[in-house]
């Protein structure tokens, strides 16, 4: 597949306004503002079968279609979820620092479809230079008018503005996102209301991530049917970015029509090229840290789309591969994750606050050679009791991914921890330099 | 994990912020709804000023936003990346995340730590740097990734971090 | 759905069901049977009325919901991921279960998560015997705890005094946030915040500032468990021994409800007694800590001076000292010569006797004075109720005709000298600062005869030629009248010990040994007596003076925090 969304990734002073023009950029917005009405456009989007490319993959154009028709006179906002934080995920930098137009082009596209006037985009405080790249680049927008009052004379205004987060990987999560851009701690909300019936300032309001915004400009130019035909059916449809990451020879972003099989990615030519000295696989995260590992033979067929993946009992998520191989220890990666769950963790909910730093001890207890054999069940049980309602965001059954679907897989791995109180890989892998 | 960012030190002197900063922080107001929408990027603009966030600092920025002092400090040490006593002039952050970490992550720390006699949390005597470690900065790719202020470098390895501190630690 | 729906055609369609006004309630099913519920209610009030107690520590009727505690599990059906009843919307049709399997696993699994980390030391802990995180392990946790790893501590953040009232224990906090939120939400001082985030998360002021809010008892009384305690009550009982009297609190004319907490003659505490129109689940510090000054007593037996000699007396002697003196002004100079003072800080009934025992002897001098205070507000339900007196009843004593009657002066003319009384009994000797005013109490002396009764000794005391020693708040009952006009009653939590007798007892006494009353009559004969004669007191009702809508069910505890 010809890239769509990186196609001018690499280019010199991809990030600049003429250059961006210069390669056909604005024409979408151009033609949506020639006449389409913002159903039309809300209609193409959906006809397009985009689904959300942050995480939970939920269809971009029913998202929008959940704005009220009468807001009461409140206004609609538009945040762009630029707290790119799940490990191993590294797509939506790449597209804010090397073509911050195709975003923001996407993004007053996607405003215009919502009648919103005010849009913002939260970018996660490390991401400096994306922040930097973004502003310069909304500031040109303004200066050729794609933004601001009055947008190429249609009578739509819309503005953007860049808001850094500040280190918390929770503010990825939408209502998460929407506290922190309220200025406060990003603790994520109660759902109902959902925030596109009431959402930043009390507003309806659309959380969007910065790959699903790219997509836009490419739907209105190129049509919903020619997205649609790209990517293995009709519910998994458009090109996607895939991160890899861990053992392989060539890690990076790749993109490829949606569905792009798990071990094409690994051993194409195309793409990782194969794992790093010829190891064998041990395990694959296929979706960022909140996904369930998999193992060597369930790579096996595994087309990497949202239904692909869970069909292997996982998620595609952020699309975030993480390989590990053979010499990995499993309880060491299982550790390294909790830890990071445990970091972030807001507090707010008891079994996520409690459980996190719990599973964490529990693991370091193990690999540090501490473990019991009942620690193994005692995992296990810690991690049914976190999910499934047990608290008000997703974020604790993400943090239970890890461990629990490790100790159910490489249960010998872990059984051979705490009996023989050594690692199976035969060194402590990876823990100390 | 021990580390907790329960106290917002006191600079031990006032915190008023100069009038550039005081434009910036006009032109942020300007860009949203509420005045609390702006207390994020009025504590980048004061950890910019300053360099870290006193307990001034945070006094000043609830005064300028109408906000109970208490709130501000709730907001400060939620994030991790607004510093709550000085930093040195080189903020080490080395990511440990999951593919850092199976680049072996820890050794970078272990060559800082070992390097500068500090350990995580801690700024040289020199004031020249600080070391943390930080969760993922989506640099995967070119792992084990690490940022010194806000420029990643990265991939690194023990050659390459050796150099960079080298040339570091003679700048002035 | 069409806004203006086609009419139906006439004949043909069954009659129309007649459209009485919109229901205010919801159906709601709890464990298969159906209940109607008021529409505002929040699910754990909701399940309440069906006589359902759902296990909870962050949710309080009065503060915001947050869903953080995960302890009011439920099921809803048509749901499956178990629920947190505390933020699922009421809604027509909704049907819970609070008993199953899934249920009791959820809960279980919050109580392990909320105990791993919090500290055994309930043998030392006083929140022992009233801690819900105590209780709901007993009622809905599983006994055994896999937990072996160190426990969370917060050094530095125990033990310590977070505001002049209150101590903080942070190591045992669950992080629920209700002292967060009453802070902000109801004092609106938002002196605490939650600090760091995750399993390290500390709720602390902000550079450690005192909590000093006007309300800061309210925060230990919101927290479920020991890490808010009152600096005064701590360590002082414990609670399973303390026994709990409806009261009313003495500290101004807000007239908060209360619960005296006392044990064998000793009062420990007040805490707030639920009552929406007035103070629904708060009560101020000022009035909060005056709880012990009721164990108080410098006067414990009746007095009589002779001369400069004082000497101890039985009460019905010094009764009828004062009989006595009042039979000999009347003959000598009328009973233009007396003059009657009743007091903001006794009851109804007491003050109805005093100017009751003036009517009988034809007497118009009679008064009743208050000391202003600074404004003390209290939070009810709907509104702020704001109180400006140092005393509870100022309000009902004037009702009860404390104020001179034709021809008659009062307290104003005697101490400037206009009046020169020459009998006077003064029923409380704490009746306002003036009482221990020693130029005002010898203006007051310059009577012939002076009586009163009094609980702690002051100027007036020692100037007296009677005295009466008189039962605190405590060990008495009546109304008082507060500043909306709700006459509230107020029970006895113990009898006063012998020969100390409440003042309505000691004017009864003086009433019968000057001609009139019955020896038989309690207070509540007394409220009888009141609603017949006093006007605005014949419809009170028995909700008023219990404390709103107590008691039915679906409220929540009538003492302490739900």
């Amino acid at each position: 597949m010809e890239p769509v969304l990186t196609r001018r990734v690499g280019k010199p002073n991809s990030r600049a306004i003429d250059g961006y023009v210069a390669d056909g950029g604005y024409a979408a917005l151009r033609k949506v503002l020639g006449g389409w009405t913002p159903e039309q456009t809300t209609e193409e989007v959906k006809k397009s079968g985009l689904r959300g490319r942050g995480g939970a993959g939920f269809p971009t154009g029913v998202k929008w279609g959940f704005v009220p028709k009468d807001t009461k006179g409140k206004p609609v906002y538009l945040l762009c979820n630029a707290d790119e934080s799940e490990p191993g995920t590294f797509k939506d930098r790449l597209l804010m620092e090397d073509d911050p137009h195709q975003l923001i082009e996407g993004m007053v596209i996607s405003s215009y479809a919502l009648k919103c006037r005010t849009a913002y985009i939260y970018i996660r405080g490390e991401f400096y230079l994306g922040a930097r790249v973004l502003e310069k680049a909304v500031e040109e927008a303004y200066a050729e008018g794609f933004l601001g009052e009055n947008i190429l004379g249609s009578g739509y205004s819309l503005d953007i503005t860049v808001h850094r987060g500040a280190g918390a990987y929770i503010c990825g999560e939408e209502t998460g996102l929407i506290e922190s851009l309220e200025g406060k701690r990003g603790q994520p909300r109660i759902k109902p209301p959902f925030p596109a019936v009431s959402g930043v300032f009390n507003a309806p309001t659309i959380v969007n991530n910065v790959e699903t915004l790219c997509c836009v400009p490419h739907i209105i130019n190129r049509g919903a049917e020619w997205f649609a035909k790209i990517g293995r059916n009709e519910k998994n449809t458009g090109p996607k970015l895939y991160c890899i990451s861990g053992h392989v020879n060539r890690p990076g972003v790749y993109e490829a029509a949606m569905g792009l099989q798990l071990k094409d990615l690994i051993f194409g030519d195309a793409y990782a090229r194969g794992m790093t000295g010829g190891k064998k696989i041990k395990a694959v995260i296929p979706g960022g840290a909140s996904a369930n590992m998999l193992t060597a033979p369930e790579i096996e067929d595994c087309p990497l789309d949202f239904d692909g993946v869970a069909a292997k009992g996982s998620m595609l998520g952020s699309a975030a591969i993480i390989v590990m191989n053979e010499d990995t220890c499993i309880v060491d990666a299982a550790r390294n994750l909790s830890k990071f769950f445990s970091h972030e963790s807001c507090g707010q909910c008891t079994p996520c606050r409690e459980g996190t730093p719990w599973l964490y001890k529990v693991l370091d207890r193990i690999e540090e050679g501490e473990g019991r054999v009942e620690d193994v069940d005692l995992l296990a049980r810690i991690c049914n009791q976190m999910a499934n309602g047990m608290t008000i965001c997703v974020f604790s059954d993400a943090a239970i991914a890890p461990p629990l679907s490790s100790v159910t897989k490489f249960r010998d791995e872990y059984m051979h921890h705490v009996q023989k109180k050594t690692c199976l890989v035969g060194r402590k892998a990876l823990v100390t330099a | 994990m021990s580390h907790t960012r329960y106290r917002v030190e006191d600079a031990g002197e006032p915190r008023v912020f100069p009038p550039e900063a005081m434009a910036r922080i006009q032109k942020i107001l300007s860009r949203y709804p509420t005045k609390q929408a702006a207390l994020l990027p009025v504590l980048w603009v004061a950890q910019e000023t300053w360099g870290w966030i006193s307990r001034e600092a945070a006094e000043e920025v609830a005064r300028i936003l109408d906000l109970p002092a208490s709130h501000v400090d709730g907001v400060l040490t939620f994030y991790t990346m607004y510093n709550l006593r000085p930093v040195g002039r080189h903020l080490l952050q080395v990511c440990t995340s999951i593919s850092c970490h199976l680049a072996g992550a820890e050794g970078l720390i272990e060559q800082c730590r070992a390097r500068l006699g500090i350990g995580l949390e801690e700024t040289t005597r020199d004031g020249k740097f600080s070391l943390v470690e930080v969760e993922c900065i989506a640099g995967c790719d070119r792992a084990p990734s690490m940022m010194v202020n806000d420029t990643y470098h990265e991939p690194m390895d023990e050659t390459k971090l050796g150099e960079l501190l080298d040339r570091l630690g003679r700048e002035a | 759905m069409s806004a203006n729906p086609p009419k139906p055609p006439a004949a043909p369609a069954p009659p129309p069901a007649p459209a009485g006004p919109p229901k205010d309630t919801f159906t709601v099913v709890f464990d298969g049977q159906p209940i109607e519920v008021p529409k505002h209610l929040n699910l754990i009030e909701a399940a309440k009325l069906a006589g359902i107690d759902i296990p909870h520590f962050c949710f309080h009727p009065r503060l915001s919901v947050v869903g953080q505690c995960r302890m009011c599990l439920v099921e809803i059906e048509g749901v499956p991921k178990i629920q947190a009843a505390c933020t699922t919307p009421l809604k027509d049709g909704l049907s819970v279960k609070t008993t199953t399997d899934k249920v009791k696993t959820g809960r279980a699994a919050t109580m392990e998560f909320l105990l791993i980390n919090h500290p055994l030391d309930c043998p030392i802990c006083d929140q022992a015997g009233e801690c819900t995180l105590q209780d709901n392990s007993f009622g809905y946790g599983n006994q055994l705890s896999q937990f072996d790893e160190t426990k969370r501590q917060y050094p530095g953040f125990d033990r310590t005094l977070l505001g002049p009232h209150v101590i903080a224990d942070m190591t045992r906090c669950i992080q629920c946030t209700r002292c967060i939120r009453f802070c902000h939400e109801i004092a609106g001082t938002s002196e605490l915040t939650f600090l760091d985030r995750g399993g390290r998360t500390l709720v602390w002021t902000h550079d450690g500032k005192p909590l000093a809010n006007d309300w800061s008892g309210c925060a230990a009384d919101v927290c479920p468990v020991g890490a808010l305690t009152t600096r005064e009550f701590r360590f002082r009982k414990r609670v399973w021994y303390l026994n709990k009297t409806r009261s009313v609190c003495p500290g101004c004319n807000v007239g908060c409800n209360t619960s005296i907490e006392t044990k064998e003659e000793i009062v420990y505490r007040f805490l707030p007694r639920l009552n929406p129109a007035v103070n629904d689940y708060w009560l101020c510090d000022h009035g909060r800590f005056l709880a012990e000054s009721l164990n108080l007593r410098d006067v414990h037996k009746a007095t009589i001076r002779t001369g400069t000699s004082v000497q101890d007396a039985h009460v019905p002697a010094a009764i009828e000292r004062i009989a006595q003196e009042i039979r000999r002004t009347v003959e000598q100079t009328g009973p233009s010569g007396l003059f009657f003072l009743g007091s903001a800080h006794l009851s109804n009934e007491e003050n109805f006797l005093l100017r009751k025992i003036a009517d009988h002897l034809a007497c118009p001098n009679r008064d009743v004075v208050v000391d202003k205070s600074r404004t003390r507000k209290i939070k009810s339900q709907k509104e702020w109720v704001e109180g400006d007196e140092a005393a509870p009843n100022f309000r009902g004593a004037k009702e009860m005709g404390l104020a001179p009657g034709r021809g008659g002066y009062g307290l104003d003319a005697v101490l400037s000298g206009k009046a020169a009384p020459e009998c006077v009994l003064i029923a409380d000797a704490g009746f306002g600062t003036a009482g221990d005013d020693a130029d005002k109490v010898a203006l007051l002396r310059r009577a012939r005869f002076v009586a009163t009764a009094a609980r702690t000794a002051n100027a007036l005391t020692r100037a007296a030629d009677v005295v009466l020693p008189a039962a605190s708040l405590a060990e008495k009952e009546g109304t008082f009248t507060n500043v909306q006009d709700r006459v509230q009653k107020f029970e006895r939590a113990f009898l006063p010990r012998p020969p100390v007798r409440a003042h309505w007892d000691l004017l009864l006494m003086l009433a019968i040994a000057l001609g009139w009353g019955d020896r038989n009559w309690t207070p509540a004969d007394l409220l009888k007596q009141i609603a017949a004669e006093v006007e605005g007191y014949g419809d009170v009702r028995e909700e008023e003076l219990e404390g709103g809508t107590l008691l039915k069910k679906g409220d929540f505890a009538w003492a302490g925090q739900p």
